[in-house]
């Protein structure tokens, strides 16, 4: 046990002080943070860079004044006053009203002045339409404004409508009230006593699902490579010819199969760790809000299975990838042979992310119950399906009998593997040479 | 009890005999040498020597006890082809390795220092080995082998590829060793090695022994062929003379190939009627004729 430890810290020390754990690292985090920052960043380019509303003219005329239906002055000030009332957070639009002067065409000529002396970023001009029998408006900017100045614009003289029309207070809240609309997945089989999953909660949850299954197969991928590319590089260096003195290789194999894991959950600890902070910050938490996501929405279940399936997951495909390793010579020669094993956990990806949307199918239920595939495509249904708690333990029982039986059997072949040199050999070759090491 | 014992053991590959029935001691404070053409075995015995692979018959005895996993921490393995991790400290993986032998960290740590002092380069503490020489590199393998004081030492061509001045003060420190109660089972193809070093020898061809025993006995059984002659002026004919197969040249003197020890009487005699003799020696045969000897001429 004592070796085994000694195995797994060298491993670690080495990887963590390499200087490509930390830029791989930094980089990762980097991209985390800006991803989370993301919607709050373009909310700042959208609204030009300021967080001050525009300012938009319009025009009171003389000629308005006289008259006691409603005139585009009005029309104006009641638009001014929607505007003010709202939250000054969430105001996109100021309106300024302008003297114009006597008539039409002098309003519009003060308006141009107020928009030359910067006063105004654009104007609004209002004309009886004979088709509505109310007012279309004109907007008139020198920049192109962006589309949602326009639509803020519509909903405000949609609304002021209302008050030509003579409605009460009343009518309009209740014209204007939202009408509400929920979905909620229900389990109609009586294994789940939640009242089931709201639309978002559901959003998080395959959010959370596609998070895990990238994270199980980068994981996979990199640190299987990283495994493999170390067995090779011992035994082509001819350390392992030491190594193989000194401790015993089921205690090396796993010693460094534990190591990378180490390795690996330190990172991924600092990915999480990132992205917590990153979504503490008042602004991301808004932004996340707004978009309806709450990570409390994630359901426990998920997180405790998709831990339990990452860990098997790994380790079953980790004792593989050091078993390939062992049998290659030259770290040229890896790539090719540990291709087959990226298919596996590729096709296992693969069945996980093109399910998301039928997590039910007779496809997806009977690989999650085969090892390699279901640590990805279990998760997927734990995540946004139906699954009896019962069959999740069989297939977690059956991955545990997996990593028993496959560790034996790449301890022996990298016990066997480690010592044949040359070209990598054919299976036949390999059971020969255990037969003849007596391993 | 001897600290090794291998009896007639056998290995196959698979349709392929590796080694066929060899057997040899290695005292304690004793040098053994295991010779042998490319591909003769040697490699295979030591694996086996090593508990790396069983042997199909016979057995191997440390201190008169069957292998454990525990000899592993007294043996000192030195692979013919060198290993070390490139990219990791010198200090980092010697005492990794110690400490997998079963060394505390502070011990190997310490043993370290001294070895690097002993080989005068205490500045390669903290060098990553690719940044060494391939002599270096060597010296560091050295240390690696022999750090947690090994009982028993395996090394395969030791000395390969070091400049001369290191290869004496690898061969003194494997000397210093002995002396302290070591035992070694020592490969290498630098005949003037083994002569230098082993008491006790194996010349292994084809999987099989072929000679076997003290150095000393070995030169013994192999007669006494060779002349070497100088002579203050020059000496002619004496590759008429009878019992001379063959004269050769040198600088300052003449190499003369006799039938036998009786013949080298008249080459003496010969040339002392021609000229002032300073040298004249029958020589011992060098391991080297002995081992071109033995594994050469059944190449044929």
């Amino acid at each position: 046990m004592n070796e085994f430890w000694t195995v797994t810290g060298f491993t670690f020390r080495n990887k963590v002080k390499g200087k490509a754990f930390l830029i791989t690292t930094l980089i990762l985090v980097l991209i985390l943070s800006l991803a989370i920052n993301l919607p709050y960043i373009i909310s700042l380019f959208k609204s030009g860079g300021s967080d001050s509303p525009k300012t938009i003219g319009y025009a009171s005329m003389q000629s308005d004044l006289a008259q006691s239906s409603v005139t585009p002055t009005l029309v104006g000030d009641w638009v001014k006053e929607y505007f003010d009332s709202q939250p000054a957070g969430q105001r996109k639009l100021k309106l300024e009203k302008i003297d114009g002067g006597a008539n039409a065409a002098s309003a519009e000529a003060a308006l141009k002045k107020a928009l030359t002396d910067g006063k105004i970023s654009g104007y609004m001009l209002l004309e009886p339409s004979k088709e509505t029998g109310f007012y279309s408006a004109l907007f008139k900017s020198e920049k192109m404004l962006d589309n949602s100045a326009v639509d803020e614009l519509k909903t405000a003289l949609q609304i002021v409508k209302a008050n030509a029309a003579g409605l009460t207070a009343e009518q309009k809240t209740l014209l204007y009230a939202p009408v509400d609309v929920k979905a909620l997945q229900i389990s109609t089989d009586g294994t789940a006593e939640d009242a089931g999953r709201t639309a978002s909660q559901q959003g998080v949850n395959m959010g959370m699902v596609y998070a895990v299954l990238f994270l199980l197969f980068m994981s996979i991928m990199a640190t299987g490579q990283v495994i493999a590319s170390e067995v090779t590089t011992e035994k082509s260096s001819r350390i392992m010819e030491v190594l193989i003195t000194s401790v015993s290789p089921l205690n090396s194999m796993f010693g460094k199969i534990f190591g990378m894991f180490l390795v690996g959950l330190l990172q991924i600890a600092i990915y999480v760790a990132a992205v917590l902070i990153n979504i503490q910050i008042p602004t991301n938490r808004e932004a996340l809000g707004n978009l309806d996501i709450h990570l409390s929405d994630v359901s426990p279940d998920l997180l405790l299975f998709a831990l339990l399936f990452y860990l098997t997951g790994y380790f079953l495909f980790a004792t593989l990838y050091a078993a390939v390793g062992s049998l290659v010579s030259r770290t040229e020669d890896l790539g090719q042979a540990v291709m087959p094993l990226t298919f596996v956990s590729l096709a296992g990806f693969y069945l996980g992310i093109f399910n998301l949307a039928n997590p039910d199918s007779m496809l997806v239920k009977v690989t999650s119950f085969i090892p390699f595939f279901s640590p990805y495509v279990m998760v997927l249904r734990v995540g946004v399906g139906h699954v009896a708690t019962w069959e999740v333990l069989v297939s977690l029982g059956i991955m545990l009998v997996s990593i028993y039986v496959f560790g034996w059997l790449s301890a022996k072949i990298y016990r066997t593997g480690v010592l044949l040199y040359g070209k990598r050999p054919s299976i036949k070759e390999l059971r020969k040479a255990m037969k003849a090491y007596k391993i | 009890m001897k600290p090794l014992i291998v009896e007639r053991v056998v290995k196959q590959y698979a349709d392929k005999t590796a080694v066929n029935g060899i057997s040899l001691e290695v005292d304690r404070g004793e040098i053994y040498g295991l010779l042998g053409a490319n591909g003769a075995g040697k490699t295979t015995t030591m694996r086996m020597v090593l508990g790396l692979i069983f042997p199909d018959e016979g057995r191997i005895l440390y201190n008169g006890k069957p292998y454990t996993k525990q000899q592993l921490r007294d043996i000192g393995y030195l692979p013919e082809e060198r290993g070390l991790y490139p990219k990791v400290k010198v200090s980092e993986q010697l005492v990794y390795l110690a400490r997998l032998k079963g060394m505390s960290a502070a011990d190997a740590d310490k043993s370290l220092k001294t070895w690097l002092e002993r080989f005068g380069v205490p500045e390669y503490y903290d060098k990553r080995v690719e940044e060494l020489s391939k002599g270096n590199q060597q010296k560091i393998q050295f240390i690696a082998t022999i750090i947690h004081r090994p009982k028993l030492m395996i090394l395969d061509e030791a000395f390969s590829g070091l400049d001369p001045v290191n290869v004496e003060l690898l061969k003194s420190t494997v000397k210093e060793l002995r002396d302290q109660g070591a035992s070694i089972l020592f490969s290498t193809h630098r005949m003037e090695h083994v002569e230098e070093l082993c008491r006790n020898i194996t010349i292994l061809h084809r999987s099989n022994e072929v000679l076997k025993g003290s150095l000393k006995e070995i030169k013994n059984r192999f007669p006494k062929e060779r002349v070497m002659l100088a002579a203050d002026g020059e000496v002619s004919g004496l590759e008429e003379l009878p019992g001379v197969l063959g004269v050769k040249r040198h600088e300052h003197a003449y190499e003369l190939r006799i039938a036998d020890e009786a013949s080298g009487r008249a080459v003496l005699r010969h040339a002392m009627q021609q000229s002032d003799v300073t040298r004249f020696e029958i020589m011992e045969p060098t391991l080297n004729e002995i081992f071109i000897k033995t594994v050469g001429e059944k190449h044929e």
